[in-house]
């Protein structure tokens, strides 16, 4: 048989006919492509053929085997190769088709399908890493956040109640630095909650009605300020027929529009710097405007400026003045999520201007009443007003307890956690209940749950509740409010601030 | 007569295969996907805690698309052991593994049926092992063919065991 085949098939360059004993001994070969020698064994030739030795230890009454595909290759040679064996009596005829090219070509379509299935799957995965760091990012400032603004109010609050002591001239010195850093470690925390919450999405751009007449007002008289302190002017320049009221995320212009005329004051020693908002289009209820800020500072070099809204950029120029390195960063984020546009011209030693473009919803036909803040006093009353403070810090509660007491008008009770609360409002009736919101035990949610929902005595369950916390955001207030609370302070607050919530909701309780 | 044992490395597609195979014979490793098709076969010769030497004859295999029933026949006579591999990224490749570790146990009683779990770099290994567990999925080994965890062992326990039966 072997004879036979290697005389028809002997030209053929794709085929090779080898015969080998039961032993494996090659006893003819027509080495096509693998120079395999006579006499050797064909086990030594590849690891694929020691199959054969199964069928020669074990008799598995096969007469004929194909192996389709066998990737085969030796010192000169790599081919894939269907092959087949024939068995005889004391013989094995392997047969060698080679069909590399055609397995080659099938190669290639299988690697296209199977690679577009990997790699949706790895882009799946990537992308489940990128958010699970994003996630452990974010929480892990937010948590670094509270655990900071903790300690931060109480430094904010005590440095308050220090300058209002008697202080020498250097120690009075000493405190504004302090109340200077814990101001700037304060900014850098707030910034970084606000990237933090661009970068993972969940920052919520508010659509209010506000004066916005007012809020530029606002501007010209506090830079105004700042202007007459670094003996420089400042100008703004509204053009006529822009809407007092409109509608967008007034906290989000505010902070935009407040960080580069900030920035604008840092880098201007000498000149001027002027503010002009200029009406882009309107139409129908849509209004864009242009802001323009310009300086007369140090400029920015132009090989800088791709840089310049990039996390953390601070040039050498910038080492002449504090920041966090983030404004301009956060700036950006905003405006295009604002769905604005922001760019900037620069001159070195001649100035820079920034312009942004934002858009604007505005009320048709309806004038409104300017919204000034409610003023608040407290009942008249020759008691003084008992407050529950639920605080577990004990620098927290001997700040608050200062403040209240100072003022002359509070007795403060402390709670440490949930279940003290509840032990208090049951023994003796109270006319606020400050609550911090992560004391143990009970948390302060939960607290003001129970007091809302399990009291029929109205003294106890329709107390006013104020909520203290660190984490200075939406989700945080809207917590508290669902929670049952009346109010929210985040810490570090402003004394002003803290007794105005305090006397609001005093207040309000008594004309209930 | 030198000992020789045939093992099969069998499961899906793009699961590490040619990787596990790679990283035991060659002790290599490459990032780059590279479709298999049909079957290539090495040699490996190991030491036995007896001191024999057996050469491992290790196939690895086309990835099956659908179950393991679609692998052909001819490449599983005369195997001593079948290594099946899933993903543990990719939930589909361990989707029909029970059904197939059943096939191959009643259709070749006599070999030993091992069940890998490989990528476990890309895992948690404490998710996915109660992940696994939720899906009744049962496993020899979990490896990693990049940074070689559990690689060598696990072939080094199989040598001993198929040279027991």
């Amino acid at each position: 048989m072997a004879k036979q085949v290697k005389n028809d098939l002997y030209f053929n360059p794709r085929i090779q006919v080898i015969k080998v004993s039961n032993e494996g001994i090659i006893q003819e070969t027509n080495k096509t492509f693998f120079d395999w020698d006579i006499k050797t064994s064909i086990y030594e030739a590849h690891p694929f053929f020691e199959i054969l030795r199964t069928f020669a230890e074990e008799d598995t009454g096969q007469e004929e085997l194909n192996f389709p595909c066998i990737h085969l290759e030796d010192d000169q040679s790599e081919r894939i190769c269907d092959v087949s064996f024939a068995f005889a009596t004391k013989d094995i005829t392997i047969v060698l088709f080679d069909y590399t090219q055609k397995y080659k070509d099938l190669n290639k379509i299988a690697q296209q399908r199977n690679e577009s299935v990997l790699l949706a799957k790895e882009l799946e995965l990537k992308n489940k890493f990128l958010l699970e760091k994003e996630e452990f990012k974010n929480s892990f400032i937010a948590n670094i956040n509270h655990e900071i603004r903790t300690p931060l109010t109480s430094i904010l609050g005590f440095v308050e109640v220090l300058e209002k002591t008697k202080l020498t001239f250097e120690q009075e010195e000493l405190a504004r630095i302090i109340k200077r850093e814990s101001l700037h470690l304060n900014a850098l925390i707030d910034d970084m909650i606000d990237l933090s919450k661009i970068e993972s999405g969940t920052l919520k751009i508010l659509e209010e009605r506000f004066s916005f007449q007012e809020l530029i007002k606002g501007f010209e008289t506090s830079y105004s300020k700042v202007a007459k302190a670094q003996q420089i002017s400042f100008e703004t320049h509204v053009e006529k027929g822009i809407q007092e009221y409109l509608i967008g995320d007034r906290t989000r212009v505010y902070q935009i529009l407040n960080n580069l005329l900030s920035n604008a004051f840092k880098f201007t020693e000498e000149g001027k710097i002027s503010l002009s908002i200029t009406k882009n289009y309107q139409r129908t209820n849509k209004v864009s405007l242009t802001f323009k800020i310009e300086d007369t500072g140090i400029g920015i070099l132009e090989e800088n400026i791709p840089y310049l809204f990039e996390r953390f950029t601070r040039f050498d120029l910038d080492k002449r003045v504090s920041g966090t390195g983030l404004g301009l960063a956060i700036v950006k984020n905003l405006v295009e999520l604002l769905n604005g546009e922001i760019k900037v011209d620069s001159i070195p030693e001649k100035g820079t201007v920034f312009t942004i473009k934002l858009p604007f919803r505005f009320e048709l036909l309806k004038s409104s009443p300017t919204q000034k803040k409610k003023k608040y006093t407290l009942p008249d009353t020759k008691n003084k007003f008992r407050v529950l403070l639920v605080e577990d810090e004990e620098v927290t509660q001997y700040l608050i307890m200062k403040i209240l007491i100072s003022k002359g008008n509070f007795y403060v009770d402390v709670a440490m956690n949930g279940e003290e609360a509840i032990n208090h409002i049951e023994r003796r009736k109270y006319d606020l209940i400050l609550m911090d919101l992560t004391i143990s035990k009970i948390d302060g949610y939960q607290a003001t749950r129970i007091i809302r929902n399990n009291y029929g005595d109205k003294f106890i369950s329709e107390v006013p509740i104020i909520g203290i916390s660190g984490k200075a955001d939406e989700t945080e207030r809207d917590k508290c409010i669902r929670s049952g609370m009346d109010d929210f302070i985040t810490k570090p607050f402003e004394q002003e601030e803290f007794i105005y919530k305090i006397t609001k909701q005093i207040a309000k309780k008594a004309t209930h | 007569m030198k000992l020789s044992k045939k093992v099969v490395l069998l499961g899906p597609f793009g699961v590490g295969k040619t990787s596990l195979f790679r990283r035991f014979v060659d002790n290599e490793f490459s990032e780059e996907y590279k479709v298999t098709l049909g079957v290539q076969i090495k040699k490996k010769v190991v030491q036995l805690p007896d001191g024999r030497e057996l050469s491992m004859i290790i196939w690895d295999t086309e990835g099956h698309s659908d179950n393991v029933e679609d692998t052909r026949k001819s490449y599983l006579l005369g195997s001593h052991a079948f290594i099946y591999v899933f993903d543990l990224t990719r939930k589909e490749t361990y989707a029909s593994l029970n059904h197939d570790i059943d096939y191959l146990t009643k259709t070749y009683p006599k070999v030993v049926a091992k069940v890998i779990g490989n990528k476990l770099d890309l895992v948690n290994e404490k998710e996915i092992t109660s992940q696994l567990k939720e899906h009744n999925i049962e496993f020899d080994c979990l490896t990693s063919a990049k940074t070689n965890k559990n690689v060598q062992d696990f072939f080094s326990d199989l040598a001993t065991e198929i040279t027991k039966t």
